[in-house]
């Protein structure tokens, strides 16, 4: 086939979660396409999106996957979790609500996500300076004490988004290099070759590959 | 020339089944399964037949409609208006407070609904972006709730309120108390048109908050608006001004009567019932497999769920996958299914199969990206044909 959508070195799914209309939509048009809408759709059931970036000298490829905000949607979670390595859970700076719902999202994650997942806290619209409702070192403080990484985005004005998601996947190609080094030193076989994975093998459910009763007619 | 005799032709058949004193529905959709002619208003008075809004008696149509405007009227008072004056006239009651836990409460419940009408709110200011229609003002405003000398709090004040006594709070949280500046920053966040006017979308807000009241159990989920959209938009252009002026009113009964056949596919706990939104997209897949067993195989094999795409092509009805001319056009198809929503089934495997050279050989993320983002390369009407020949040789 030879396509370009097949040339990468790492394929790294990550997924956006967060209260409805933080921007989550944005941050994954602003990263994979460069751009912004200031009144975008409300997002139905899931959205994809792809971008490659280098690190270390290797491509890295990211499967960005969006959902929507409302409760209703959660129903099709367990596959937008799944194989998952990285999250990046939003809020917005100008709604206090939306961060005190991030508790909320973190135990999502633990119910549904793997347990390795590496978790990036995003406060986004930090262009509303002047109706910013959750101070910096408050996100900041919460983070530390729960082990996630912290930044502040403006998918409007572009500040950080980039930062974000090169820190999340650089921290998670971090992890995994790592990792492949001490499974290579404990197995006989060298991988060979040319290494295309993707990380985290899927918490085993065998339920997901079974085709659900099927063929009521039209 | 041949062309415009044609719709000339098409004019005159919609105009005859619309103008005999009993009308003939098998023939009137069978008119409308070719799309509706976009002359003389005749889409929103078709779509109000295949949606059951209007008798097929057409004497019965005067009272018909006075009845249901009327109703309508009867809830916008119900529940926006006379909960309005009571908020601006009403003395603090004795046994009613704001911290009553009781749930009947009024307190109580304008607390519940304020929580519904804010992400109402947050999605229809966002309805249809590429079009300015939503964002503009409506020459039928609704008097009572826009009139300047009006004190009553209408959902534009309503909204406002909940939204800087949040702010209010989490300023005094912060222990700053600087209340002016902030009211003048959320009232430009959630700016308006002047006072006397008001926009498509606050119209549209309204009525997705009388539904929301009258229909408890689903109350608003998103993607209601996606579905409210192209009908208030189509019944709110009509070319006659005597049905347009009730577009607000007649919409409302049209979404009701269309919400009544989709409804489950917006309810999560009817996700695995034989009505919920899983059904009708296995349907799909069964459909696909039968027909193109190549094409099913590969999605399948590739982990492409349908809940990745399907999902939304089913639940709002494709008005997220193609502009609005065209998702009007097919809702006419749609609608004049006597088989209500068979036919969406269909066109949804037609849509797969159109793109199945790419499906075949392209990988994961690119197909995922292709069904999320149906190209415009392809003519809507390339799939109603495609659709129209799965659908004829498979009830053959």
């Amino acid at each position: 086939m030879g396509n370009k959508d097949d040339e990468y070195d790492y394929l790294f799914k990550v997924v956006l979660i967060g209260d409805s209309g933080v921007g989550k939509s944005n941050l994954l048009s602003r990263f994979t396409r460069n751009e912004f809408n200031l009144e975008s759709k409300s997002t139905i059931g899931v959205e994809f999106a792809t971008r490659s970036i280098q690190v270390d000298a290797k491509t890295i490829k990211a499967q960005i996957w969006d959902t929507a905000g409302q409760e209703r949607y959660r129903a099709i979670t367990s596959a937008y979790y799944r194989g998952a390595v990285g999250a990046l859970l939003v809020y917005d700076i100008a709604k206090h609500l939306t961060y005190e719902n991030v508790e909320r999202w973190l135990k999502e994650l633990r119910d549904h996500a793997d347990n390795n997942i590496v978790i990036m806290l995003v406060g986004n619209k930090s262009d509303l300076r002047h109706l910013r409702a959750v101070p910096t070192d408050e996100a900041k403080a919460f983070s530390e004490k729960n082990g996630l990484s912290f930044i502040e985005t403006s998918a409007l004005d572009s500040t950080n988004v980039e930062v974000a998601f090169h820190n999340i996947l650089t921290e998670i190609y971090r992890i995994v290099s790592q990792k492949q080094i001490n499974d290579s030193q404990n197995e006989d076989d060298p991988t060979d070759g040319k290494a295309v994975e993707v990380i985290i093998p899927s918490t085993s459910n065998s339920t997901t590959n079974k085709q659900q009763g099927c063929c009521k007619n039209l | 020339m041949a062309g415009i005799n044609l719709s000339d032709r098409k004019e005159t058949l919609f105009l005859e089944a619309l103008g005999s004193p009993v009308i003939d529905m098998n023939n009137l959709r069978k008119l409308c399964s070719t799309g509706i002619v976009e002359t003389c208003g005749i889409r929103t008075i078709c779509w109000r037949l295949l949606l059951n809004c209007l008798p097929k008696q057409r004497t019965k149509w005067p009272e018909a409609l006075e009845k249901q405007r009327c109703e309508y009227q009867q809830f916008l008072n119900e529940m926006i208006i006379e909960p309005g004056l009571k908020r601006c006239n009403a003395a603090p009651g004795l046994d009613d407070h704001p911290l009553n836990p009781n749930p009947t409460s009024e307190w109580n419940s304008y607390f519940k609904d304020n929580d519904i009408l804010l992400q109402i709110d947050k999605d229809v200011r966002r309805l249809c972006p590429d079009i300015a229609f939503f964002q503009n003002a409506t020459a039928y405003p609704c008097e009572p709730l826009v009139s300047p000398t009006s004190r009553l709090e209408n959902l534009r004040k309503r909204v406002e309120r909940s939204v800087l006594s949040s702010q209010n709070l989490t300023r005094k949280r912060l222990g700053i108390s600087n209340l002016i500046s902030s009211r003048k920053q959320a009232s430009r966040e959630y700016d308006t048109l002047e006072e006397g006017q008001e926009a498509h979308w606050e119209v549209v807000e309204r009525i997705l908050f009388i539904y929301a009241k009258l229909n408890p159990g689903t109350a608003y989920v998103q993607g209601m608006n996606e579905i409210i959209g192209p009908l208030y938009y189509t019944l709110a252009s009509d070319p006659n001004l005597e049905w347009k002026e009730h577009a607000e009113a007649d919409t409302f009964f049209c979404f009701t009567n269309l919400m009544g056949e989709i409804r489950d596919n917006f309810i999560k706990s009817l996700d695995k019932s034989g009505s919920g939104i899983e059904a009708s997209m296995n349907r799909v897949l069964c459909l696909l497999r039968q027909v193109d067993p190549e094409v099913w195989l590969r999605l399948d094999s590739l982990a492409i769920k349908p809940q990745f795409y399907l999902f939304r092509w089913i639940t709002l009805l494709l008005s997220q996958e193609f502009s609005l001319p065209d998702v009007i056009h097919i809702w006419d198809i749609l609608f004049s299914d006597s088989r209500r929503f068979d036919f969406l089934i269909a066109v949804c495997s037609a849509m797969i199969i159109l793109l199945r050279d790419e499906i075949l050989t392209r990988d994961f993320s690119h197909n995922m990206k292709l069904l999320q983002n149906y190209p415009l390369r392809i003519d809507v009407n390339t799939i109603i044909s495609k659709a129209k020949e799965i659908y004829h040789n498979l009830r053959n």
